[in-house]
């Protein structure tokens, strides 16, 4: 913090010259010119998606035929009430997202911070080399990466089942079987999105203290003590925020999954945004596509929070 | 010291393999691209027996089936546009709330805050349904516009501001500066690094969004990268790989290029955004 | 800075600009010279879409009234959906569910102005596009499951269970990766258990939506495991368009890949595998594996959008169909290698088989088609049938008709829950 201003913090600074009204009046119209723009584009892209969203979710709805006529809570009640089709499909799409933040969340976290601790231990001159290289997946659109990964695991004579026949495992069917199609899944993911979150780690690790470290090895630590004692410490806020932002990324699956699996096998990587998108634009059904978009919000929104409050109640 | 030196060595051993695996992919597409239909099928080495640029013939001739260069036209403006919009608008909301008399700044603030917490999904069908009612669908507009409602960003300003001195604005005024003198002279020079975090982060938002694009373009002049790519991995299309990677190739490169050029940049600003 | 600035509100008043542009979709009805403007909109972005240029440019050139703007689009329904358009493509399976949703009207009248009748085309063309009596598209084309056989592998094409299991022990004989044919388990299994029942003569239509929990129709879709699990017909696991993928492979001494000498797949992949086997690739129809001759497959027809209300639009889109089913112009379309259903056509595509190889083979197979039923959100209510129950049934070794009668329980539940979804 540099000086010291003598007024309060909510004082606009204009009115040091004297207070004379007349500044202050521009200054008020400038504000007001200055945050419309955002205002109009929060409004109209926001706010009014978000109000118009709950009002459809109330009316029976079809994206060309329009309102139907208000239903109340029928569309909440049909896709939480089991047994029917609604319901069906959503509960089989919220199930396989959450088998899936369950397997991605701890490697995406953990992967990208083994990945940063190695390339924090390389020397200077060669840092920068690897670095690049860990994060040009990121450049990689995730159309692009599934039309990769999906040609690469492809159980019939792919390239992983040409390499694995070559050194004398028996194929696998990479695709078509669980767990595999998951593996796959998650194979691409780590490879298009760990870059991102270890370069925040990397820069993370530069900020530790190095005297610490110096003090530690003097006292004799391990390379395990001074992890858990000092570097972890010191990152665990990046660690806290990778971890959120991984969680809601991995609820936002999608691409992946429609293009390299198509949602199979048997339907078992159908993921919740797959299942909103098909009732929208094959069933016309915007009433209940909207529905399931509200109730996916409120339980990301519970998870996050959930985790939120846990990792700061623990400091 | 030989100890740490042989240390060393085996990190960067270690770190080179990894490396190796990272680029593996990246060196299937380029060679499978190089490879005929009937090799690009059926045989399932790296290197291709017999190079072939037809694939990319058929990309870049006379009556190309695939459009990839008007997709990365698309997904150049969409994401450029969509940046400069966001920046403009949100460094611009930032200062107002930090630093003017705004009526209703704790309102607005908490609003701002509030609506961080708020997923995309909730709002992208009702907003794909608003842009269809003003037969806004097919056109550059939802595909930048949906985008600047980004709270993030003036948020990330606002903080910014909030710990950064008020002394040299002060100074500016009583020297007589205006407040647009005092936006650029002294305030842009200042949040530049908040800027750039801003911008990094709103550019990859943008380009690789791939469900909104995907249901507001319907026709193939408008679709951005990833949505072209995802057409020519699904269902029928899928019939040449080598064709196929052949225009992921053309796709991915550019961004490729800028990424590892603007490298230092990017990570830098990623650093820099203030995340602790 | 200030260059910064001025590059954004450049760049935003740019994209408004563009937008406006792109936005104004608003039919004007007329060109400067006074023709009346037909919108027509398709989704041939693959080779045929230049075969069908080829017609409207025809039309076109000859007139001097009207004039057909064509769009080739991937997702022409969605475009259709949110645009205006004056002629539309719809495939015969999505008939009654946009008729039902008010989106196409009956062009009975439309077809007659062209000098057109339902009894210009094959029966069962004819019987696609007739609800309760009337006419509510112009059929196009079928295509019916159709055989590419490779004839270094299969010299003949198999036709019967007997010759596909007799090929396919041949085969086993040469390279224990290589096999008759092969079963997807994503992309076209609704061709094969339609095909199936279609063979077994089992009507899975009932009432408004389809029962797949008949006793018959488990039994039929069994031949499908068998021809993996006990005849070494196909290999297991392949996955999305593994009928096809399989068929192009080629296998190598000590591979893990398998290879099929005949895939029963989509007209559509003609292109590719030409290009892949020339000269070796035979054309057969879809082999008989049930009781009696049946295949299933899709069509193509030209429906009038309901919003068209304007005589003289309706006169234009007559005369544009009357000028496409003349069969000279409308063998453009047998060139692209879809097999046109309109019997003038269809006699010039026979007599000229060497020219529409394609086309000649699979008008063949019409009397033996069966197309899909004409139900409400036909594509919805088969999807936990395509997605879920013939996966497994292709994917489970263990499958047994008992587990596969309670999953073609589900589908059939699903379905009926589907149809229920019909405005009234």
């Amino acid at each position: 913090m540099g000086g010291i201003s003598f007024l309060p913090d909510e004082m606009p600074f204009y009115l040091t010259d004297g207070g004379v009204l007349r500044t202050m009046r521009i200054s008020r119209t400038w504000s007001i010119i200055m945050y419309l723009p955002f205002l109009i584009c929060f409004v109209l892209f926001l706010i009014v998606p978000l109000v118009y969203g709950i009002w459809i979710s109330l009316h029976s709805w079809s994206v060309f035929g329009g309102n139907g006529g208000f239903v109340g809570l029928d569309n909440y009640i049909a896709i939480l009430t089991p047994g029917n089709i609604y319901s069906t499909s959503f509960y089989l799409g919220l199930k396989n997202t959450l088998v899936f933040v369950a397997i991605s969340v701890i490697p995406l976290v953990v992967i990208s911070l083994a990945l940063a601790l190695l390339v924090d231990a390389i020397p200077k001159k060669l840092k920068v080399y690897f670095r690049t290289i860990f994060f040009i997946s990121y450049a990689v659109s995730v159309t692009a990466v599934s039309a990769i990964f999906k040609w690469l695991f492809t159980g019939n004579g792919g390239y992983v089942n040409n390499v694995m026949n070559s050194i004398g495992l028996s194929p696998i069917n990479w695709l078509n079987e669980q767990p595999y199609a998951w593996v796959s899944i998650l194979v691409a993911t780590i490879w298009w999105t760990i870059g991102f979150n270890m370069i925040l780690f990397i820069n993370a690790l530069d900020e530790v203290d190095e005297t610490m470290y110096e003090a530690s090895s003097l006292d004799g630590a391990n390379w395990w003590e001074k992890f858990a004692y000092i570097t972890f410490p010191s990152i665990k806020g990046v660690f806290v925020f990778l971890t959120i932002i991984s969680v809601i990324a991995s609820f936002n699956l999608y691409g992946q999954t429609l293009l390299i699996t198509a949602g199979g096998p048997a339907q078992s990587t159908q993921s919740l945004i797959m299942v909103i998108q098909q009732m929208v634009f094959t069933q016309n059904n915007l009433g209940i596509g909207s529905a399931m978009a509200i109730v996916m919000g409120l339980v990301m929104m519970a998870i996050v929070a959930a985790q939120y409050f846990y990792s700061f109640r623990k400091e | 010291m030989k100890k740490s030196k042989t240390k060393t060595a085996l990190i960067v051993i270690a770190a080179s393999i990894i490396a190796f695996l990272f680029l593996l992919p990246l060196i299937f597409m380029i060679f499978t691209s190089f490879k005929a239909l009937g090799e690009a099928m059926s045989s399932s080495a790296l290197l291709p027996k017999a190079w072939t640029s037809e694939n990319y013939g058929s990309i870049f001739g006379i009556g190309a089936e695939v459009p990839v260069i008007r997709w990365l036209f698309n997904t150049g403006l969409v994401t450029i546009a969509g940046t400069a919009l966001v920046v403009f608008v949100d460094v611009l909301a930032a200062y107002s709330l930090a630093r003017l008399n705004l009526p209703g700044k704790k309102f607005f603030l908490s609003v701002v805050v509030a609506a961080l917490t708020v997923p995309g999904i909730v709002t992208l069908f009702p907003a794909f349904y608003l842009f269809r009612q003003y037969e806004l669908i097919d056109t550059y507009a939802p595909l930048v516009l949906i985008y600047s409602a980004n709270t993030m960003g003036v948020f990330l300003i606002y903080s910014f501001l909030r710990g950064f001195p008020k002394d040299l604005e002060e100074a500016a005024f009583i020297d007589g500066a205006s407040l647009l003198q005092i936006l650029r002279f002294v305030i842009f020079p200042a949040i530049r690094p908040v800027v750039a975090t801003l911008s990094v982060l709103t550019f990859l938002t943008i380009y690789n969004d791939f469900l909104w694009p995907s249901i507001v373009t319907s026709s193939d002049e408008m679709k951005t990268v990833t949505v072209g790519v995802a057409n020519l991995v699904q269902g029928a299309n899928f019939v040449n790989p080598g064709r196929m990677m052949a225009a992921t190739v053309v796709a991915t490169m550019p961004a490729l290029i800028i990424f590892v050029v603007a490298n230092k940049y990017f990570v830098r600003s990623v650093v820099s955004s203030g995340i602790k | 800075m200030k260059s910064k600035m001025l590059l954004s509100v450049l760049l935003i008043v740019a994209m408004i600009l563009s937008a406006c542009g792109g936005g104004g979709s608003g039919s004007s009805g007329e060109t400067a010279d006074g023709k009346i403007v037909i919108k027509y909109i398709n989704g041939f972005t693959g080779g045929d879409g230049e075969y069908m240029k080829k017609i409207t440019d025809g039309f076109n050139e000859s007139q001097d009234q009207y004039v057909v703007e064509e769009s080739q689009e991937k997702d022409h329904y969605t475009k259709f959906k949110t645009g205006s358009y004056d002629l539309v493509l719809i495939h015969s399976d999505n008939l009654q569910t946009y008729r039902q949703d008010n989106m196409i009207q009956d062009m009975g009248s439309v077809l007659e102005a062209a000098g057109i009748s339902p009894d210009d085309f094959h029966p069962v063309a004819k019987e696609q596009v007739t609800f309760e009596g009337a006419t509510f598209a112009a059929p196009l084309d079928i295509h019916p499951m159709t055989m590419f056989y490779n004839k270094q592998l299969a010299p003949e094409a198999p036709m019967t269970y007997e010759a596909m299991t007799d090929l396919t022990n041949t085969l086993q004989e040469q390279d224990s990766n290589l096999y008759a044919t092969g079963i997807p388990s994503g992309g076209l299994p609704e061709w094969f258990y339609m095909t199936i029942a279609a063979q077994n003569n089992i009507n899975l239509v009932e009432g408004n939506h389809l029962n797949f929990a008949q006793d018959e129709f488990a039994d039929a879709l069994m031949i499908y495991h068998d021809m993996i699990y006990k005849d070494n017909i196909s290999p297991a696991g392949l996955g999305l368009d593994g009928e096809f993928q399989a068929f192009m492979k080629q296998v190598d001494e000590g591979g893990s890949s398998v290879q099929t000498a005949t895939a029963l797949t989509g007209p559509w992949y003609y292109q590719a595998v030409k290009e892949a086997y020339g000269d070796d690739l035979g054309i057969a129809s879809a082999p008989q594996l049930g009781d009696q001759p049946g295949v299933y497959g899709g069509g193509h027809t030209l429906a009038l959008p309901a919003s068209v209300q304007d005589e003289e639009k309706k006169a234009g889109i007559a005369e544009f169909l009357k000028y496409m089913y003349t069969p000279e112009n409308l063998l453009n379309w047998a060139d692209s290698g879809q097999a046109p259903t309109h019997l003038a056509t269809i006699e010039l595509v026979e007599q000229d088989a060497e020219k529409y190889p394609l086309a000649a083979q699979n008008v063949q197979q019409f009397d033996s088609f069966v197309g899909a039923p004409q139900l409400y959100q036909y594509r919805e209510q088969v999807r936990y049938m395509t997605e879920s129950v013939f996966p497994q049934l292709v994917g489970d070794e263990g499958m047994t008709k008992d587990k596969l009668m309670s999953e073609l329980q589900k589908a059939t539940d699903q379905a009926a829950q589907v149809a229920e979804t019909a405005p009234q």
